[in-house]
This record gives structure tokens, sequence and C-alpha cells, in this order.
């Protein structure tokens, strides 16, 4: 269970793989300790920012003043069994994010420099390895950073090396 | 809690420093004139994450025309003229071609876009030092928000040639730099800046970049002080043609780009991927894969993914 767990975070596992590693982390047990324990590593070692205060205070607040989305129109490729599926695994996902917040230490949380209203529900994104194309969009990217004109060319350097790429 | 210390110190050194001062403006179009009207050559080391690389870079500045070799892994070399950016790849046998477009690509900081920086950074002289036998003065931006990076340039006080450039993030970490580590100015001859490919037969992928509308395409919400600065449709590598969106606060810029699944030959996976200052989210939307990339925080380019969204036009 413990490298299913350790897969789904690095999102290696497959769409039916993935949902039943959910369903066991909406039990109690050795998947939701790992799912925690996994976190709190891989935070610590990006030395990620800890949540400020009250975070959950503010967020549950701002979520219940969140007005209800309309549904878009529906989109060819996925089917309303998967999209209820998918739906589902991702508010247990919510509920098991949430709720290991709720009930982990906080740490001192350091001072922002900066008090830009930081969005509330900014999800930590999964981490990938670079798209194969990597260096078509960084080449494409570059002709429009205002950086060139402060440093001439050598922003282009940015591309993918082989040690990266492979 | 280094970083801490560090963060709380380059506060007090731009504090201490006047902030948005005419001449700390004045030194930022110095770099900016030097990078446009010397001719130089040197070798730069590009350091980010524990990785560096080692390139080297020419320019002749009476014909515009600039190239750089990037001397460690992969062998790449980029030549760049007034109006185009060649990428040469001698393994593949592969020429990227890069156009300027009629309207405004290859951007360059105006003069009273320089001082609307001061919207979003705050810009102040720190100390002087001596960097690879310059002695250089320290521009340093620190940013307004956390949405993105701070800067610490180091420009050759004499010339005003930027000698060094550091990214920080809001914790005062280190994100990349560049640095020279040997530079000569003057003395370019129009055999450097020449391409050693040029001649060699390379089949050419050409971008054909053209300004369009992207129907239906835009931002539910455009990220504070980021604005959109060109639209248009390109080819990338041998795809069907790709939309690509600039956002830009006048130094950072981040570009959204739109591609149909179906033209695509490998899965996308949808997350986030860093390199250095860059970072590149790839995400579905409305049968596209939209890829962001963007030398700004990760939650920076992870929020213009998040906002971009397809109306039926």
């Amino acid at each position: 269970m413990k490298e299913k767990i350790s897969a789904l975070m690095d999102g290696e596992l497959d769409q039916r793989a993935a949902a039943e590693a959910i369903g066991g982390l909406g039990r109690a047990g050795e998947a939701t300790e790992a799912w925690r324990v996994y976190h709190l590593i891989s935070d610590g070692m990006r030395d990620t920012r800890a949540f400020s205060e009250g975070f959950m205070a503010r967020f549950s607040e701002r979520l219940a003043a969140e007005p209800t989305v309309l549904a878009p129109a529906s989109l060819p490729g996925r089917t309303p069994v998967q999209r209820f599926a998918f739906a589902a695994a991702a508010s247990l996902a919510a509920v098991a994010l949430v709720g290991w917040l709720a009930f982990a230490p906080q740490p001192q949380a350091p001072q922002p420099i900066a008090q830009a209203p930081v969005p509330a529900a900014l999800v930590q994104a999964v981490n990938v390895p670079l798209p194969s194309a990597a260096n078509d969009y960084l080449l494409a990217h570059q002709g429009f950073s205002p950086r060139v004109s402060l440093q001439g060319m050598a922003p282009y350097v940015r591309t993918v090396s082989d040690e990266i790429g492979k | 809690m280094r970083a801490w210390r560090i963060a709380a110190l380059l506060c007090l050194v731009a504090g201490a420093a006047q902030a948005q001062s005419p001449e700390s403006l004045a030194w930022l179009r110095k770099i900016q004139e030097a990078t446009r009207n010397l001719s130089y050559t040197g070798t730069f080391v590009y350091q980010h994450g524990g990785r560096s690389e080692t390139s080297r870079i020419t320019r002749l500045a009476s014909a515009d025309t600039e190239r750089l070799e990037v001397l460690d892994g992969m062998p790449r070399e980029l030549v760049r003229t007034r109006d185009t950016v060649r990428c040469y790849l001698p393994e593949s046998k592969v020429v990227k071609l890069e156009r300027r477009t009629p309207d405004r690509s290859f951007p360059a900081l105006l003069p009273e876009k320089l001082s609307a920086l001061a919207q979003h950074y705050d810009i102040a002289l720190g100390e002087t030092r001596r960097i690879g036998g310059f002695e250089c003065k320290a521009v340093v931006l620190t940013p307004k928000d956390n949405l993105r990076y701070g800067y610490r340039l180091y420009a050759d006080t004499a010339s005003g040639m930027l000698v060094r450039a550091v990214t920080v993030d809001s914790a005062g970490n280190q994100i990349e730099q560049f640095m020279f580590t040997q530079l000569a100015i003057g003395r370019v001859t129009p055999e450097m800046v020449k391409s050693r490919h040029a001649a060699s037969g390379f089949r050419v992928e050409d971008a054909e970049a053209a300004p369009t509308r992207l129907a239906g395409w835009s931002l539910s919400s455009e990220l504070p002080g980021f604005q959109k600065v060109v639209e248009l449709t390109r080819r990338m590598g041998e795809s069907k043609p790709v939309g690509q969106l600039v956002y830009s606060d006048g130094l950072a810029a981040v570009s959204v780009f739109i591609e149909p699944l179906q033209a695509r030959r490998d899965p996308a996976r949808t997350g986030l991927a860093s390199l250095g200052a860059i970072h590149i989210y790839t995400r579905e939307v409305a049968n596209h894969m939209v890829t962001v990339v963007g030398e700004a925080p990760a939650a920076s380019v992870q929020r213009i993914a998040n906002a971009v969204e397809y109306r039926r036009p």
C-alpha cells in the first residue's frame, strides 16, 4: 500500500489504480498515515512554506462564500460515470488533504515579506518531468522575455541539456 | 532560517538605498544601452539548482548580431539577428527558426516601460563590488508582491555591461544566476558571430509565427501586473499550429501555449516542471493541451494556467 501511495503522489498511477489508492485513503490506517508522512517528508525536503495561522478558518469562510459553479457544457471524451468517479476522487483527496492540514501541528510560520493576497485554495501541483517538447516551448517563449533587452541572449541558455532531458 | 536572515538583510539594504531613485532607473537604462550598443565576447556560467553550465556569448553591435554557444552537455548554438533567432542542433541536424513578427516580438524595455517597472518592483542601488575583474554596481529589484521573483543585477560601473544577474525568490533564496567568468568588450569581428553550422544543410523548422486572435481563449482572471503583450499562432517542431499568448509585467514573461490534444504524438502529463527560474505547468482545457511557461514563481505560473478558459465564440 505504501508503494501505491508513493506512486500516487508522484502521479505514476493510472486512473483506476489512483482511484483505488484514493479509496484506501478514505479509510483511516496505514495508507492515510503514509500519505501524511510522505507529504511531510517532501514538504520538508523542498522547504515548503507552512500555511499561515488561521488558514483553515479563512479557507472555510471563503469556501462557504464561493458561489455555486455551474457545470460547463459537456466536452467529448469523458462519460458521466467517469466524471462522477473523478469528482468523487477529487473530493476524497480534498478531504484527506484538509483533514491532514487541520490536525497537523502548526510550525511557527515565517513572516511573509510581501502582503499580496494568496488565493486560499491553490493546491500544491503534482511535480512532473519536463515535457519532451520543453526546448521548443522555451525557445518560443524566450523571444518575448523582456530580460533579453537587459541581458542579451544569455537567457536562451535556459534550454534543457541532455542530462536533464533524459 | 538562514534564508530569512538574508531576506531581512536584503530588505535593509533596499530600504537604506533610496527606493525608485532616478539614479537606479538610470542604471537600468545604462545596462540596457550597454547590452544593445556594445560589442563583446565572454564566457558565462548559468547556475540553477546545484547545476552549472558554461556558455560563450559574442555580440557584434554594428551588425546587431549575437551568437551563443552552449559548451556543456548537448551541443547547441543560437544566432540572433535583428529579425531572426536560429537555434542549431548539430546532433539532430535541425535548425529551429524564429522570426520577428510584424507587431512586437523581441520586445525592448523602452525607457517609459522601465519606469513602469516601479509599479511592481522596488528598484534600488546596492553595494559596489568587484566581479571577474570588473568594478560592479548592484541594482536590486525587489518585487512588491509574491507573484514575481526579485533580481540583483551587477553592472560594470565603467561600461554598464551586465556582469552578473541573480534571481531570488520571496524568501531570499537564490533561484538561478548568470555570471561572466571572462568578458572582453570590443574587438569583435563578423567571423566571430557567424554560426559554425551555417552552411551544413540542416533541416529548417520554421516557426512561421503570425499574429492572430485566438478566438474563444482567454484568462478568466489575469495575474496582477501581467498584461497580454502578444497573441499569435506558430509551429513548434513538426506540430500543427500552436496558439501562444504572452503576458508580461515588463520584466518577467509568461507564455501560454494551446494545442489540440489529437495533434500531439505523446500524451502530456498534467503537473508542474521546473528549470531554474522557469516553471512549466501543463493541463487539459476543452480538449486542448495548455502549457504555461514562465520565469515566475510556480504559484504564478499555476494561477495563469488555472485561469485559462475556452468559451465558444
